[in-house]
C-alpha cells in the first residue's frame, strides 16, 4: 500500500514545497524592489498595454513617484494597490484581482486542470485493470494443443 | 463508476459552462470601460492644498458651498489648447455667479510657461500648480484636459477626459448644481 501510494505523496509534498516557495510572501523585499513590483502590476492610464514601470508618460512618472511615497509612508503593498482600484477602478491593474469574480479567473484554469488529469489517470487505472481481450473457447483450445505437441 | 473518464469529460464540460455564464453575466459589452470614465463620480472630491499662480494656496475648502468646475490642464497640450475658447466663454458667462467657482489645475508644466500663457489668454479663474501631479493621481487623471464638476457639498457630480465643448460645460454646472 505504502510503495503504491509513496510516489503519489512524494510528488504532492514537492508540489506543496514548490508552491510554497513561489507564492510565500517575501518579507525582506527593499523598498525599492517593492515598488519596481508594484509598478510592474499598473497599466499606465494614458498608455496602450504599457506598465508604469514600463511607461515614461507622465502620469506614470507621477504614479512611480506616488508609490515611492506611498511605500516612505509606511503603506502595505495591498493597501497602495486598493488606493489605485478606488481612484481609476480594475482597469488600472495589469492582472485581475484575486477576489471576487475575478478569483474565477485563477481558480477555474487550476479546476479544470484537476478533473482533467483526473479524468486520465482514472482512464489509465481502467486500461491496466481490465483486460480489452478475453481469450475464447477456441483460443483456449489452441493453447492446449501448443502445450501438449510442446 | 462505471464510466470515470465520461463523468471527468461532463464535471469539465459544465465547469466551462458556468465559467462562461459567469464571465457573460459579469463583464459588460466593452470589459475596459472603466477606463473611459471616472470612478470617482458619486463619490466625495478627492482634497488638494497647492500652490496658485499669485504665491497663495488653494484647498478644496476654497470651493465648499459652491458648485465647482474643475479643469486639469498645461500648456503645451493641443487638446486644452483647443477647448480653451469654450473654457474662456463659459466662465465669462458665469463668473459673476454667486455659487460658481472655477478651478484650472496645471499638471506636468513650468510655473513660467504657465504664467506666460495665462498673462497671453487672459484667464480669469483660479490657477493651482500640481508640480508632482499629487492632486491629478487623487481625482485619478489619465492625462488633459480632464474636468470635473463638484457639487456644493463636495461630491464629484460628472467627469470626463478629453476637451469640453461650453455645452458638455452647461450640463457639468447643472450636474454639480443638481448634487446640491
Amino acid at each position: 500500500m505504502i510503495k503504491r501510494w509513496g510516489a503519489w505523496i512524494a510528488l504532492a509534498l514537492v508540489v506543496v514545497v514548490a508552491l510554497t516557495v513561489v507564492l510565500w510572501p517575501n518579507g525582506s523585499q527593499s523598498a525599492a524592489a517593492r515598488a519596481h513590483d508594484l509598478e510592474t502590476q499598473f497599466k499606465c492610464p494614458e498608455c496602450e498595454g504599457l506598465s508604469v514601470a514600463d511607461s515614461q508618460a507622465p502620469t506614470s512618472r507621477a504614479i512611480r513617484a506616488d508609490i515611492k511615497r506611498r511605500i516612505k509612508a509606511g503603506q502595505s503593498d495591498g493597501q497602495i494597490r486598493q488606493a489605485y482600484v478606488d481612484t481609476y477602478g480594475e482597469s488600472i491593474l495589469l492582472t485581475p484581482q484575486d477576489s471576487g469574480v475575478s478569483l474565477l479567473v485563477w481558480i477555474l484554469p487550476i479546476v479544470v486542470l484537476a478533473l482533467g488529469a483526473t479524468g486520465i489517470v482514472l482512464v489509465l487505472r481502467r486500461n491496466r485493470d481490465e483486460p480489452h481481450l478475453h481469450a475464447t473457447e477456441a483460443d483456449e483450445r489452441l493453447v492446449e494443443r501448443e502445450h501438449r505437441d510442446g | 463508476m462505471k464510466h470515470p473518464a465520461r463523468i471527468a469529460a461532463l464535471a469539465v464540460a459544465l465547469v466551462v459552462i458556468v465559467f462562461g455564464v459567469v464571465l457573460a453575466l459579469n463583464v459588460g459589452s466593452d470589459p475596459q470601460e472603466d477606463a473611459k470614465q471616472s470612478n470617482l463620480v458619486g463619490k466625495a472630491a478627492p482634497s488638494f492644498d497647492l500652490p496658485n499662480l499669485a504665491g497663495g494656496r488653494v484647498t478644496l475648502a476654497d470651493i465648499a458651498g459652491k458648485s465647482a468646475i474643475v479643469n486639469f490642464w498645461n500648456h503645451w497640450c493641443i487638446p486644452c489648447q483647443q477647448e480653451a475658447p469654450a473654457l474662456e466663454s463659459f466662465y465669462a458667462e458665469h463668473k459673476d455667479d454667486p455659487d460658481f467657482a472655477m478651478i484650472g489645475i496645471v499638471r506636468d508644466d513650468t510655473t513660467g510657461d504657465v504664467k506666460a500663457y495665462v498673462k497671453k489668454r487672459g484667464v480669469g479663474w483660479t490657477i493651482a500648480l500640481d508640480p508632482s501631479s499629487v492632486a491629478a493621481l487623487d481625482f485619478g487623471t489619465r492625462g488633459q484636459p480632464e474636468t470635473y464638476a463638484i457639487s456644493p457639498s463636495g461630491v464629484v457630480a460628472a467627469a470626463k477626459y478629453g476637451p469640453m465643448s461650453t455645452t458638455e460645460l452647461e450640463r457639468f454646472l447643472a450636474a454639480a448644481r443638481a448634487n446640491a
